[in-house]
């Protein structure tokens, strides 16, 4: 077509037509040239946006409305060199064109920068759908949509969040990679707060202490070789389990306090077990003839229990990075919980995390390794360290 | 003050852990129930953490029962007798304060659904529980770990019909019929008495009493009783500087209906004169920012009790993370971890031992304090103590020992 419009213009010069039909005849071929070139430009931005949008993964929807804006332009473009052609006046389209240009740019404000935003991350190509990410703002998850003006991602506690652009640009993003194996469930986890519960038992020397230990529930059990891990969580070392320390500092037997101290709870399947264990130390001590000393008043073992209770947090996790995220913020307790009283109070053998890794993961080596750290000799912080570094090793 | 005030110190999660224990109480009315809006620790206790469990959405209310001089006085014996002291309960007593719970229970008007009465006094208001059901706490705020017979035996028959009850330390529990529960005491961070202090004021305090920061410091700060055992703590100070010079501060006031207070500051006056290291100050009360300067300027903090309560002033010297040396006596091994947060001793030459190992022992003295602060900030501040009492309504009712929520 463009051949035939140079053709026709060059027949048109070299024609003894009347001048003033020449020139109308000229005003008809350029705009027949603008409009085909306008025509084509549509045609190949459309081309364009669709093949990049493609590549950045965008949403139909974003594609749609670059492309809309793109033709827009070009229209109005083509309009205005139409009309200079045939000779209307301009300056008023103009005029109104950069007024409509202000108004759209005050009503989006807000959008622009994000739109803008948009543009930059597109180009850059640091994020992509499936993507993990992590703001410095503390918003995390995986990115379901990237859109020109927001991101929308799925936060580890199932709900979505929807960032605007110019967000991802103002903070520190972390950018975890790619989407991570399902679990067949996901983790849910909990928080435990507890009270000490006082039974009234005493012992005011090793005799009564193990008559007391041979009869008690496994919940005093469960309370004196455990309650200092929570207590005294930021120690390191931590203090050892109570009847080890009152050995030790109430009655002044370190021999003894020594090798109450070295019972290791990880050792144990059950409380049952572990009492064995007390009970039959603290009875060797006692056959081995040693004169029974006496706690001052005041300071006789006083036996206590713990009461807990338990409640569900809004993190969950389906995957290993959710799951390594939150463990990273989760509260002491939380972790106590999964960690320490799901093993030994509730009988699980094993810890919470293991057991899910294993049923719903299928990650047994991950799994066993985490068995493997012994809590008993980490401060809970300690524990949540190497749990994180197992598995950011496991997901690398 | 605001929650939100107190999330500095110990973190958004615990405030967070707060606000979803609050969520569980909705709809819950708790009537806390005491003989007194003002003075004592019981109304000192309730109205910091009222306001707070407020905030936090709990409807957590507070009515105090009705009684006369003479009751009140007969209230005061019991509450020594429990202590330990050697008190005589009256017939005459027994009337009185028979007769006044007997009004009190006719007239107070009861309506929560959790009913949580503090110490002794009101404890007979639970002779409505048949009427009214629902669930009792009796919250026992006072050392019953060796009463008088007479005076546990007279409250006991009311003690034992309520459903649960909280001692401050685990040694004041009692084999009881009800399921007992271990809340501790706490300290409040942002009172006059704990708040950061600026280095000006601390050296005004100092210089207001003539203390000079010339030599390492030693701090007591008790009121003057024999159960602090003030004189002790000379012998332990003059010990520990044969070796090391150093001064004492004896910081505290006189108990207005103790007799013997005075005779105790006369005692501990006579056995420090002459001594110009030794500063023995008479302070008034309400003075909460001297004892805060004074025990923020102290380079060891001792608390050489015969006996004790709980002993908070232990918890206000860690959480000023000063090396503290305690008598492992009351609630003070509760704080004081032997050789981790704290050193403990059992008499004078192991008090002046201690001292000299954290005097000559800087960093060890450093690091203990730090643990101190830690141990104190996890366990023994008021926003503990709030989610204790949180936890403690939501355990009622439930026998088992997990609850799930």
């Amino acid at each position: 077509m463009w051949c035939l419009i140079l053709s026709s213009a060059l027949a048109l010069t070299v024609s003894p037509v009347p001048q003033h039909w020449k020139n109308w005849a000229n005003k008809g071929l350029w705009t027949l040239l603008v409009i085909s070139l306008a025509l084509s430009a549509v045609n190949l931005v459309g081309k364009l946006v669709s093949l990049y949008g493609e590549r950045l993964k965008a949403s139909q929807r974003s594609i749609d409305i670059s492309k809309n804006i793109a033709n827009a332009a070009i229209y109005i473009v083509a309009i205005l060199i139409l009309l200079d052609i045939w000779g209307a006046p301009t300056t008023a389209i103009i005029f109104f064109i950069v007024l409509a240009a202000v108004v759209v740019l005050v009503a989006f404000r807000e959008t622009l920068p994000n739109f803008l935003a948009g543009v930059q991350l597109n180009t850059r190509g640091q994020f992509k759908v499936g993507d993990y990410i992590k703001l410095g703002t503390g918003e995390e998850g995986y990115i379901k949509e990237m859109n020109l003006t927001d991101i929308l991602i799925e936060s580890p506690n199932e709900s979505t969040i929807l960032l605007p652009n110019r967000k991802l640009m103002q903070t520190t993003v972390t950018n975890y990679g790619h989407l991570m194996k399902k679990a067949k469930e996901p983790f849910r986890f909990f928080n435990r707060v507890h009270l000490t519960e006082l039974t009234g038992l005493k012992a005011k020397n090793l005799k009564e202490l193990a008559d007391v230990l041979k009869t008690a529930p496994d919940s005093i059990m469960y309370y004196h070789t455990h309650h200092f891990l929570a207590e005294h969580h930021y120690l390191t070392p931590e203090p050892a389990n109570d009847f080890a320390v009152w050995v030790s500092d109430v009655l002044g037997d370190e021999t003894l306090g020594e090798k109450l101290a070295n019972i290791d709870a990880f050792e144990f399947s059950t409380l049952s077990a572990l009492r064995e264990r007390i009970v039959n130390v603290i009875g060797e001590h006692i056959s081995s003839g040693q004169e029974l000393r006496k706690a001052p008043e005041g300071r006789e073992f006083y036996f206590m229990k713990s009461a807990s209770v338990v409640m569900s947090t809004p993190y969950a996790a389906r995957d290993l990075r959710e799951f390594v995220e939150a463990l990273r913020r989760l509260s002491l307790g939380s972790l106590y919980f999964h960690i320490f009283e799901s093993r030994l109070r509730l009988g699980k053998v094993t810890n919470d995390f293991s057991v899910w890794m294993k049923d719903s993961l299928e990650e047994q080596e991950l799994a066993e390794a985490i068995e493997k750290v012994n809590p008993y000799t980490y401060t809970l912080e300690g524990v949540r360290s190497q749990l994180i570094k197992l598995i950011e090793k496991r997901i690398k | 003050m605001k929650l939100s005030d107190y999330e500095p110190i110990v973190g958004k999660g615990s405030i967070e852990e707060l606000s979803l224990l609050a969520s569980k109480l909705s709809g819950k009315v708790i009537q806390n129930i005491n003989s007194t809006f003002t003075g004592g620790g019981v109304a000192e206790i309730l109205s910091r953490m009222l306001p707070l469990l407020s905030e936090l959405g709990v409807d957590a209310r507070w009515s105090v029962i009705k009684g006369d001089l003479a009751f009140f006085e007969v209230t005061k014996k019991l509450h020594n007798a429990l202590h330990g002291k050697d008190e005589k309960i009256s017939a005459q007593d027994i009337s009185v304060f028979q007769e006044t719970s007997r009004k009190n229970i006719k007239e107070l008007e009861l309506y929560g659904d959790i009913m949580f009465i503090h110490d002794p006094q009101p404890v007979a208001l639970i002779e409505r529980k048949k009427e009214l059901g629902k669930e009792w706490i009796w919250r026992c705020h006072i050392d019953v770990s060796s009463p008088n017979e007479t005076a546990w035996d007279f409250i006991k028959p009311w003690v034992i019909q309520y459903d649960t009850a909280v001692f401050s330390a685990p040694a004041f529990s009692n084999p009881l019929p009800m399921r007992q529960f271990l809340i501790s005491p706490s300290i409040d961070p942002l009172s006059d008495k704990n708040k950061e202090l600026s280095q000006d004021i601390i050296d005004s305090v100092l210089s207001k009493y003539g203390i000079p920061s010339d030599k390492p410091l030693i701090v007591q700060v008790s009121r003057f009783d024999y159960l602090k055992d003030p004189v002790g703590v000379i012998q332990a100070f003059k010990q520990v500087r044969r070796s090391i010079d150093c001064r004492l501060v004896l910081a505290g006031g006189i108990a207005t209906d103790d007799p013997e207070s005075g005779k105790v500051l006369a005692e501990v006056q006579d056995k420090a004169e002459g001594d110009r290291d030794i500063h023995v100050l008479l302070i008034p009360p309400g003075s909460d920012i001297e004892i805060n300067a004074l025990q923020r300027a102290a380079t060891v903090v001792v608390q050489k009790s015969l006996k004790e309560g709980f002993g908070l002033t232990v918890s206000e010297a860690l959480w000023k993370a000063k090396p503290v040396v305690a008598s492992a006596v009351g609630g003070i091994p509760l704080q004081v971890k032997n050789k981790f947060t704290g050193l403990l001793s059992h008499g004078i030459e192991g008090t002046a031992y201690a001292i000299k190992q954290l005097l000559g022992n800087p960093e060890y003295a450093k690091w203990l304090g730090q643990n101190g602060r830690e141990h104190v900030k996890h366990n023994f501040l008021i926003t503990r103590h709030v989610k204790d009492y949180m936890v403690l309504f939501l355990t009622l009712g439930h026998s088992e020992e997990i609850v799930y929520l």
